[in-house]
């Protein structure tokens, strides 16, 4: 079974950029453009970890988190927070949010697809599915 | 101790003044305060209300036949009895906006008056500027204390105020010399300045007009009649005025015998003959001033003229002038907030641009990676290396606003620092593990000279390695061959680290500008050796954040040697 990852994202290049690169690498990539729509497709599908970007239209990366955490469906599934924000305390924010991790944009593709896997592997061992 | 005779003669007044005013019922009583501001107005060695305004008073009461009643006390407790209507008229009131709402004044000013500074014979004093770093005397609590000080805040001057309770005392202070100038009013001032050695200055401000004053809510039409005189006194130059003025203001006028001279004199002529020589003296001081005075007496009236209109001349052109510093000073103070709010701006202008930047670098280098992976199909060798290239410019694009990115937040003073110990050698082991295959890549030797035990220091270790990572990622990148050394020494309060190498050296007229922003790009080497031209710039603003400094020795061809010193400890920001 392949893994299942949910990518809120606004910008069309960024989105396109990381399902290209996952699903090269065999997973399987749900796209959300706000985060209105990125929560409800988590509640339903449940997917095994979700790339969040922090800029979005409306609503704010830092309160989707919090509204993704608030379902108790989703408590386990780790939330990794990619984002252009890079000033002091960005990363600081993120993480003591409800976030699990931080990728800083651009991304890196030779180590991006790698840090995905730490991220989902950390979590498999505590809670499989 | 004096005796005070002047509140017998109120008394004296009293009891006179009510059969008086039987006897006559067209005579009018005026009460009018009295207090000690010679020769403007006081009381004599006798006890006898004298001075200008008196002489003015006394001249418009015999046209009026008015009786004056005078009451003796200090100015405060003069206005006080003004206030509640205890007395009629007090003299030698300037108009300030409270006393407009308590008091009523006349219209024809008696006198106009100033402050001034008085110095000793010899002094440098030539404008309010060289009062700086001296000390003055004043009067305590007085008007001129608080519009000096005033004047000196407005100058950021530092002169120290030394206050003295009456003007005799704070003239004595500078004569003597625990005081280098004093503050009085320059009628007072005028008048003895002779008798303490002192000599007048060009610094003069906040000039006043003088009047008689009556409470707000008198009907007796005193003041209209003050004005009448007045008016008509001034238009004559022979007139009580100008008599009491000429009188009052030079200081040789002033000259009298002392009455208790006169009764011993008569009284004793057994011992004329001791009092003979003085006495000599003394009318041939009288004989000659009288003479210099009689000369005087006619140019005395026609200068009191001129004077009054340099007065008024004066007095318009120190307005203009506060006028002017003021809006100087709100223009210095607006372009001072402007400055700040501009570079507020700037830093927020760079981390929103550093955020804008990266959402196509994000594109340019996540497909160009994707395409160097082949996954999206084989990739031709042409293909391959002008990706490579695509892929080598954005991530020096990338450094480059990280670059400029780090300098602003130090500028911005956002970057935080930590004082935490750490061991020196984990640390420098760190950093040179991390450059240890750019070095082999160059077959370059990388030497550590370091303390064997394992040291501990006090600093902030990640702002730390992250100069000497610099540090050695330049030398590695200048040398083609030889040795690259880091060396690490201790003394009691400073840690010592520095990268020496054998690659081509600094010029010594590039030295100086060396730590400054992109010279790197000014000497033309950037084309050859990669690099943001910044690194330096960031290594001193990082050291001199940790308190310490960095700085480079270098032999043309030879090699360079960088040195950091970092002191114990950091200052952390709150």
């Amino acid at each position: 079974m392949t893994e299942c990852i949910l990518l809120i994202e606004d910008n069309e290049q960024s989105r396109y950029l990381v399902t290209f690169l996952l699903e090269a690498h065999g997973y399987t990539v749900i796209p959300a453009c706000d985060g209105p729509e990125g929560i409800e497709q988590a509640g339903r599908l449940l997917p095994h970890l979700i790339l969040l970007d922090i800029q979005l239209p409306s609503m704010d990366g830092y309160a989707v988190a919090r509204a993704l955490k608030a379902n108790p469906a989703l408590m386990d599934t780790p939330i990794v927070a990619v984002t252009s924000y890079a000033m002091p305390g960005d990363r600081q924010i993120a993480l003591a949010g409800d976030c699990d991790g931080y990728i800083e944009k651009p991304i890196n593709p030779e180590t991006f697809v790698s840090e995905i896997k730490h991220h989902l592997r950390k979590t498999g061992k505590e809670s499989p599915r | 101790m004096k005796p005070p005779r002047s509140s017998w003669l109120v008394l004296l007044f009293v009891f006179l003044g009510s059969p008086a005013s039987r006897v006559a019922q067209a005579a009018e009583h005026v009460r009018v305060g009295i207090y000690e501001n010679s020769p403007k107005v006081g009381l004599s060695e006798s006890g006898n209300p004298e001075g200008i305004f008196v002489d003015l008073i006394e001249a418009i009461a015999a046209k009026e036949d008015w009786i004056l009643d005078y009451v003796p006390g200090t100015w405060a407790e003069g206005l006080d009895r003004l206030a509640k209507g205890e007395i009629d008229l007090m003299p030698d009131v300037a108009l300030t906006p409270t006393r407009e709402n308590q008091f009523r004044l006349h219209r024809e000013p008696v006198l106009s008056d100033w402050f001034q500074v008085y110095t000793r014979r010899v002094s440098d004093v030539r404008s309010l500027l060289d009062l700086n770093g001296k000390r003055v005397s004043v009067l305590e609590r007085s008007i001129q204390q608080e519009a000096f000080e005033k004047i000196i805040a407005g100058f950021d001057m530092n002169i120290r105020l030394v206050t003295f309770p009456d003007y005799r005392s704070a003239f004595a202070a500078v004569t003597n010399g625990d005081v280098d100038a004093v503050i009085v009013n320059r009628f007072f001032g005028n008048s003895h300045i002779r008798e303490y050695q002192l000599e007048d200055t060009a610094v003069i401000f906040s000039p006043t007009r003088l009047f008689f004053a009556a409470p707000k809510n008198s009907t007796r039409p005193l003041l209209e009649t003050i004005d009448k005189h007045l008016a008509q006194f001034k238009k004559d130059p022979q007139s009580v005025y100008y008599k009491s003025l000429q009188r009052w203001t030079s200081e040789e006028a002033r000259f009298s015998f002392p009455l208790w001279l006169k009764g011993t004199v008569i009284g004793a002529a057994v011992l004329l003959v001791l009092f003979l020589l003085w006495s000599f003296e003394l009318k041939h001081v009288v004989k000659l001033r009288t003479r210099e005075l009689a000369n005087r007496n006619e140019e005395n009236a026609f200068l009191y003229k001129k004077l009054q209109q340099y007065a008024d001349d004066l007095a318009l052109r120190v307005a203009q002038r506060t006028d002017e510093l003021t809006r100087t000073n709100r223009e210095l103070q607006k372009a001072k907030e402007d400055a700040e709010s501009a570079d507020r701006i700037k830093s927020a202008f760079l981390a929103t641009m550093s955020h804008e930047l990266r959402t196509p670098l994000n594109s340019i280098i996540g497909f160009t990676g994707i395409l160097l992976q082949n996954l999206a199909g084989p990739l031709s060798d042409e293909q391959r290396k002008q990706l490579e290239m695509v892929r080598k410019s954005s991530r020096h694009l990338l450094a480059l606003i990280n670059d400029v990115l780090d300098i602003s937040k130090i500028e911005a003073g956002q970057l935080d620092v930590k004082s935490r110990r750490f061991e020196v050698n984990a640390s420098i082991t760190k950093v040179v593990d991390l450059v240890k295959p750019l070095a082999e890549k160059k077959r370059l030797t990388l030497r550590t000279e370091i303390p064997p035990e394992a040291a501990m220091w006090e600093s902030d270790a990640q702002r730390c390695e992250q100069i000497l990572l610099n540090l050695l990622n330049n030398a590695i990148k200048f040398t083609e061959k030889g040795t690259v050394t880091l060396r690490a020494d201790f003394t009691a309060d400073s840690l010592r680290i520095s990268v020496a190498d054998t690659g081509i050296g600094i010029k010594p007229e590039d030295l100086c500008t060396l730590f400054q922003p992109f010279r790197q790009i000014d000497t033309g080497l950037s084309r050859q050796h990669e690099g943001t031209g910044l690194g330096l710039a960031i290594c001193r603003r990082l050291a001199l954040l940790l308190g310490g400094e960095i700085h480079a020795t270098s032999v043309w061809g030879k090699g360079s040697v960088f040195t950091l010193t970092l002191p114990m400890g950091v200052q952390e920001k709150p």
